[in-house]
């Protein structure tokens, strides 16, 4: 161990020994590169990368409950029906057309033909109709998508161009069935297990989307190539690159430097930044989701026991509406979202013109504090002497308002809305908790606003029904489908209707009446639709599909229609050559900094023991 | 020295034991039910909530739970992850390697960096470079860690001025990336800057360390006998005061990896390192529960073992133990 | 390390010997300069209402437009909510001193109790206490705090108990280390003789003897402190509400200050967290070599 014994040995040595560091370096770093699989090797192929820092629960379609997996599904696999790229009504993918009974019970769907699987194989009703039977009879198969089957009394093929779906009751989402169909031929062997099987062992995965999954390597990147024979065309770049950032400046960072292609899910601040970047060109489009005020009614069950400590004096409607008046949604745009957003009006989102609902200006809660004033005298609670109210039994008036650590908005918010009901003479206690800890207040029901956000689908069912009586829990204090314990059995009844309304206009006429009780009832208050910012390399990419058009997005779209129709652009090849090279030759130096330092001493040393 | 060997084996296999007990409780009380993390913003029926709380094994009784974890553990399996739906053990051993390899490095480098820096600075202490070199090495210890990642990011990665971007800014590697020096080349310029963060922040305690300690023991009666003898001062230094004053710089730097380990969560969520770091960061949210077990299990065994390590190593370091 | 005085102390010796560890200490250049920082750095944030009004620090009702650059109504230009960064800077100096000291008071406190009990009892008090202390020492400080961060209601009480928790375990065996030399001494046979019990023997010898260590084990556990305060921010495991260095720099990286390449929303509160953990760092190390006149000579 004594180091001075083989001093002259290790001077002559000395490159050798600096080689030897970086040799340790590298050898560390082999596990790392075998640990990655191989992409098929394409030289001069075309690559788009897309920064994401969504994570993946499993890359199989019985499975995933992720965003990211999920999206990444609608690429690689073929659903029923897709969503059109002007205004989202559903228009034919794997289905070419669909027909129902008059009982509204049956559904027939013709099946696209010539399409094939990425091994070869035709696709047939008989794939579809093996999809569904799993989810409906496997309960592992049903942990991502058994809620769009549990309605179905019975799927057949009796043709390989034809699938039959049978009902229960009416269902108007068939043509939002969010499901992939698989391969039978690929997933029959796979049933046994289907429960843990990942789909992420042998790659590329037998599909038949617009791209082919062809690998991944977790928490660092998923990989797609082009499928050539997909029907609707091939795509123009040959690759896909979903790249992982678990940091969003991170992100950004990479964006600049031309390390990927696409970035979304930007702050305004990020935004704002990128005006002058070179070759980056801005989207910003109306998002879809809403963020929300949640106003406790009294936690119920479905038999309607009562449970948790909602404030009382939130039962009535007039304090609610006055709460409603007292917030300025305006300024909370302007603020919060830099003026990236829209002002909160009807429960869904203006994007989905279809659907969306606007309050008339009379009826409109707008920022008012001298009417919220007049509401909460009128309601009974007057304001003493040092400005606060007191309920009708003489307590002060105090709300707790819930945020999460993990939604950044709602600190920021929290602030606002207090000082603002603080102004109408209400007290307000802010906490803002982990996501697992607000889970935990809301569902014991102990809240009184929360603040609360959804992202919404172009078929509203979904978003429609976590208002409804029935998504409230079957027992108190338990983990339930539903969103905020409301009970409206009006709602309810509309509910009802639309589910089996088959025309699209009669049934956004519904869609609009139940928006409207969301927002009388004020139980549920919107305050804005933040908007979606997104920054793409314009040298790499030469234009894409947005969706609705003409304002509209091009990530988290419904359908792949940004990255199938996405044009390379004049330098769309991946990096290579001279900047990596000379990155690589900077970390040598780096790395080898402290070696290098090592052998200098040790020559100096040497040659002093020398003389 | 067979009973000193045993009484260490002992000591690390009761902290062992305990860590293990530790983690299933401390984790049951997290807030959170992972079963509304993992299916919010879904159409989820009620009967599928049920399911997947049944799947997760969720809806038994703690010490059910328990039991089972302990019958687990024997068999060396940590469950399987709410969130990835894999094995723990597969999901820990698929990203240890880029920790390993992050840690390794940038342990290897500052052990090399500190003990040169601290033998310098001690055999000239008060020099202008001593003042320098313990300065800098101070400051740097006081700087949080992801803070100085990010600030690297903006100057390395992207390029402020006349300084080009030449790092890339995060992650592990180009997915595509082939031949054996494309590929090397690409490990590296990712590894430097998180390596270089992780460096910057350590490297200065063993600095610190091994310049306290060779000062402790220039002051002994044998060097002065050493010098007597009329060996110069440089070849006094290497061969009696270095090897020396190495034995509580290497033990620090052993005890340490451990904590290195677990300190990287940082620094793997500032570059995006897909290592146990990022694992746990991840897993924290849901909550993942079995994830965080073994996570934690993994994180206070390196420690444990590293401890375990330095002491077998002290005797072979340090004659006189070996008859204590 | 060792004590420097081997004989039981009157109370004219301790002052004495308290002024002579001052003249040492005002001896050591970076001591001082680094104890007059802090000095500053406290001044500033006890004084920090007389300039910093609630307005200034108000969300709603910030004075600016967010994230504009240094001008010559805001010194060190606006945060994201349009507040003036030079008042956000000295307004979390408050928070971010306050959990770093409270931190380490809780801290401190429980390694120096359980170093006193463990040096003192002996015997399976002994073996229990250092048993439980070792297993702080291998668990992950950093895992621990966050995962008990994430338990308890957010709040700096909260960010104090997790950090004081979970570091406690170095000061209690340096303690303890010092309390079995004090105790090795002929003087404290002789208070036992006499009839000294524990509470006597601890904190009449024991104590006294181990608190310099304590003191300087103390200004070196503060910048850890602070820096854990920063660090748990920076997870989103902090109060988001307070405004402390940490949040600030969680604010600024939430808004995506730093791809915006906002430097002046960066750069304060990091330089403030490293400026005053060095400053702790600095005198702990000075309070150190005076303690340990052994090496002071050679710091």
């Amino acid at each position: 161990m004594s180091p001075d014994r083989s001093v002259n040995r290790r001077a002559a040595a000395g490159p050798r020994r600096w080689l030897a560091l970086a040799a340790a370096c590298a050898a560390l770093a082999v596990p790392t590169v075998a640990a990655t699989r191989p992409a098929p090797a394409r030289a001069a192929s075309r690559t788009l990368t897309i920064a994401t820092n969504g994570s993946v629960d499993s890359l199989s379609p019985f499975l995933a409950q992720r965003a990211l997996p999920t999206y990444i599904h609608r690429l690689v696999y073929d659903f029923l029906t897709n969503y059109d790229a002007h205004d989202f009504h559903p228009v034919p993918a794997m289905a070419t057309a669909w027909s129902t009974s008059a009982d509204k019970l049956v559904w027939t769907f013709t099946i696209r033909d010539g399409m094939t699987w990425s091994d070869g194989q035709p696709v047939t009703a008989d794939d579809v109709a093996w999809t569904y039977r799993l989810m409906m009879t496997n309960r592992d198969a049903a942990t991502a998508n058994g809620n769009f089957v549990a309605n179905f009394r019975s799927v057949t093929a009796p043709d390989p161009r034809t699938v039959v779906v049978t009902l229960n009751q009416p269902q108007a989402t068939m043509l939002a069935l969010d499901v992939p169909v698989v391969p039978r031929h690929v997933w029959e062997s796979h049933v046994a297990d289907i429960g843990t099987f990942n789909n992420d062992t042998r790659f590329p995965v037998v599909g038949d989307g617009p791209f082919i999954l062809s690998g991944y390597a977790k928490n660092q990147y998923i990989e797609l190539t082009a499928n050539p024979t997909y029907w609707r065309g091939r795509p123009a770049f040959d690759r896909l690159v979903f790249k992982y950032y678990k940091d969003s400046d991170a992100a950004v960072e990479a964006l600049r430097k031309g390390e990927v292609d696409f970035v979304d899910h930007l702050t305004p601040a990020q935004y704002d930044a990128l005006r002058t970047a070179r070759h980056t060109t801005l989207n910003r489009s109306p998002g879809k989701s809403f963020y929300a005020l949640a106003v406790n009614p009294g936690a119920t069950t479905t038999s309607g026991q009562a449970f948790g400590d909602g404030n009382p004096a939130l039962h009535d409607q007039r304090v609610r509406q006055a709460i409603m008046h007292a917030i300025d949604t305006g300024a909370l745009v302007r603020r919060t979202l830099g003026g990236y957003g829209e002002a909160g009006g009807g429960y869904l989102p203006p994007i989905f013109t279809a659907n969306h609902w606007r309050p008339d200006a009379s009826a409109a809660y707008a920022y008012d504090p001298d009417r919220a004033n007049r509401l909460l005298d009128a309601a009974g609670y007057h304001r003493g002497a040092d400005g606060r109210r007191t309920t009708p039994d003489g307590r002060p008036l105090t709300l707790r308002l819930l945020g999460q650590t993990q939604r950044p908005a709602d600190a920021q918010n929290a602030t606002y809305v207090a000082e603002w009901l603080k102004a109408v003479g209400i007290e307000v206690t802010t906490r803002i908790v982990d996501q697992g800890m607000l889970g935990d207040i809301e569902t014991a029901g102990n809240y009184d606003l929360a603040f609360d956000s959804w992202i919404t689908n172009p078929d509203p069912d979904y978003v429609l029904s976590i208002q409804t009586c029935g998504a409230r829990p079957a027992t108190a204090g338990a983990t339930f489908p539903g969103d905020d314990f409301i009970c409206d059995p009006d709602y309810d009844a509309l509910y009802a209707r639309q589910i089996a309304e088959y025309d699209p206009a009669a049934r956004a006429a519904i869609v609009r009446q139940m928006q409207q009780r969301l927002y009388a009832d004020a139980y549920i208050d919107v305050l804005y639709y933040p908007d979606i910012l997104e920054a793409y390399r314009s040298d790499r990419i030469a234009g894409m599909d947005r969706q609705p058009q003409p304002r509209g997005m091009y990530s988290g779209q419904d359908g792949y229609w940004s990255w199938w129709s996405a044009k390379p652009g004049k330098r769309s090849a991946s990096p290579t050559g001279p900047a990596v090279l000379a990155g690589g030759v900077a970390a040598l130096v780096i790395l080898g900094v402290g070696g290098g330092l090592v052998v200098a001493r040790r020559r100096r040393a040497a040659a002093d023991d020398r003389e | 020295m067979a009973r000193y060997l045993a009484a260490k084996l002992a000591g690390a296999s009761v902290s062992l034991v305990a860590v293990a007990l530790t983690a299933f409780f401390l984790f049951r009380v997290l807030p959170g039910d992972p079963v509304r993390a993992l299916t919010r913003g879904r159409p989820t029926s009620a009967a599928q909530l049920a399911q997947l709380r049944h799947q997760l094994g969720v809806d038994r009784p703690l010490a059910a739970q328990f039991a089972d974890y302990l019958l687990r553990l024997t068999h060396g399996d940590l469950g399987t992850s709410y969130q990835y739906k894999t094995s723990v053990t597969g999901l820990i051993g698929e990203h240890l390697w880029a920790t390993v390899y992050l840690v390794g490095t940038a342990t290897l480098l500052s052990a090399v960096l500190g003990l040169r820096s601290g033998i310098r600075s001690a055999w000239r202490h008060g020099s202008v470079g001593d003042r320098v070199r313990t300065g800098v090495a101070v400051v740097l210890w006081s700087v949080p860690s992801f803070w100085l990642g990010l600030l690297l990011i903006v100057v390395l990665a992207v390029g402020v001025g006349p300084v080009p971007g030449l790092f890339p800014t995060g992650g592990a590697s180009t997915p595509g990336t082939h031949g054996a020096v494309a590929v090397l080349t690409d490990r590296l310029t990712h590894l430097a800057l998180p390596c270089l963060t992780l460096v910057a922040v350590i490297y200065a305690q063993y600095a610190l360390t091994m310049r306290a300690s060779l000062l402790d023991e220039m002051g002994s009666d044998y060097l002065t006998t050493a010098r007597a003898k009329g060996l110069r001062d440089d070849q006094v230094r290497r061969r009696h005061a270095v090897p020396n004053a190495l034995l509580p710089t290497v033990t620090l730097i052993f005890v340490n990896v451990g904590f290195v380990v677990s300190g990287s969560v940082l620094v793997e969520t500032v570059f995006s390192w897909p290592g146990l770091g990022s694992l746990f960061y991840e897993a924290l949210s849901v909550p993942d529960l079995p994830l965080l077990e073994g996570l934690f299990v993994v994180f206070s065994a390196a420690v444990i073992l590293m401890n375990l390590l330095a002491d077998l190593l002290y005797p072979v370091l340090d004659p006189r133990v070996r008859t204590a | 390390m060792t004590a420097a005085d081997p004989a039981p102390m009157s109370r004219g010796d301790r002052r004495r010997s308290l002024v002579r560890l001052g003249r040492a200490y005002a001896r050591n250049r970076a001591g001082v300069a680094a104890a007059c920082l802090l000095l500053a750095t406290v001044g500033a944030a006890v004084a920090a209402p007389l300039f910093v009004g609630a307005a200034d620090l108000s969300a709603v009702h910030a004075p600016g437009a967010p994230l504009r650059p240094p001008s010559a109504r805001f010194p060190l230009g606006t945060d994201g909510y349009g507040r003036s960064m030079l008042a956000v800077t000295v307004w979390g100096a408050r928070i971010s001193l306050a959990v770093g000291l409270l931190a380490t008071v809780v801290s401190v406190g429980i390694g120096a109790l359980v170093g006193i009990c463990a040096g003192h009892f002996r015997g399976w008090t002994e073996t229990v206490l250092m048993r439980v202390t070792d297993w702080f020492l291998v668990l992950p400080t950093l895992v621990l705090a966050a995962a008990l961060a994430s338990v308890l209601p957010p709040g700096t009480a909260t960010v104090v108990v997790a950090i004081g928790v979970t570091s406690w375990a170095t000061t209690a065996r340096l303690v303890r280390a010092q309390t079995l030399t004090v105790e090795a001494r002929p003087y404290i046979e002789r208070a036992r003789a006499l009839g000294g019990d524990h509470w006597h023997v601890t904190t009449r010898h024991v104590l006294p003897n181990v608190a310099p260590l304590v003191l300087a084990q103390t200004t070196l556990t503060v910048s850890g402190a602070i820096l854990a305060e920063s660090t748990l921010a920076f997870l989103g495991l902090g109060d988001p509400t307070a405004v402390s260095w940490g949040t600030t720099l969680q604010l600024a990286r939430q808004v995506g200050a730093v791809s915006a390449g906002d430097w002046w929303v960066l750069l304060p509160p990091g330089l403030a967290i490293a400026g005053v953990c060095l400053a702790f760092t600095v005198c702990g190390r000075a309070l150190e070599a005076v303690l340990n006149p052994r090496l002071a000579g050679r710091r």
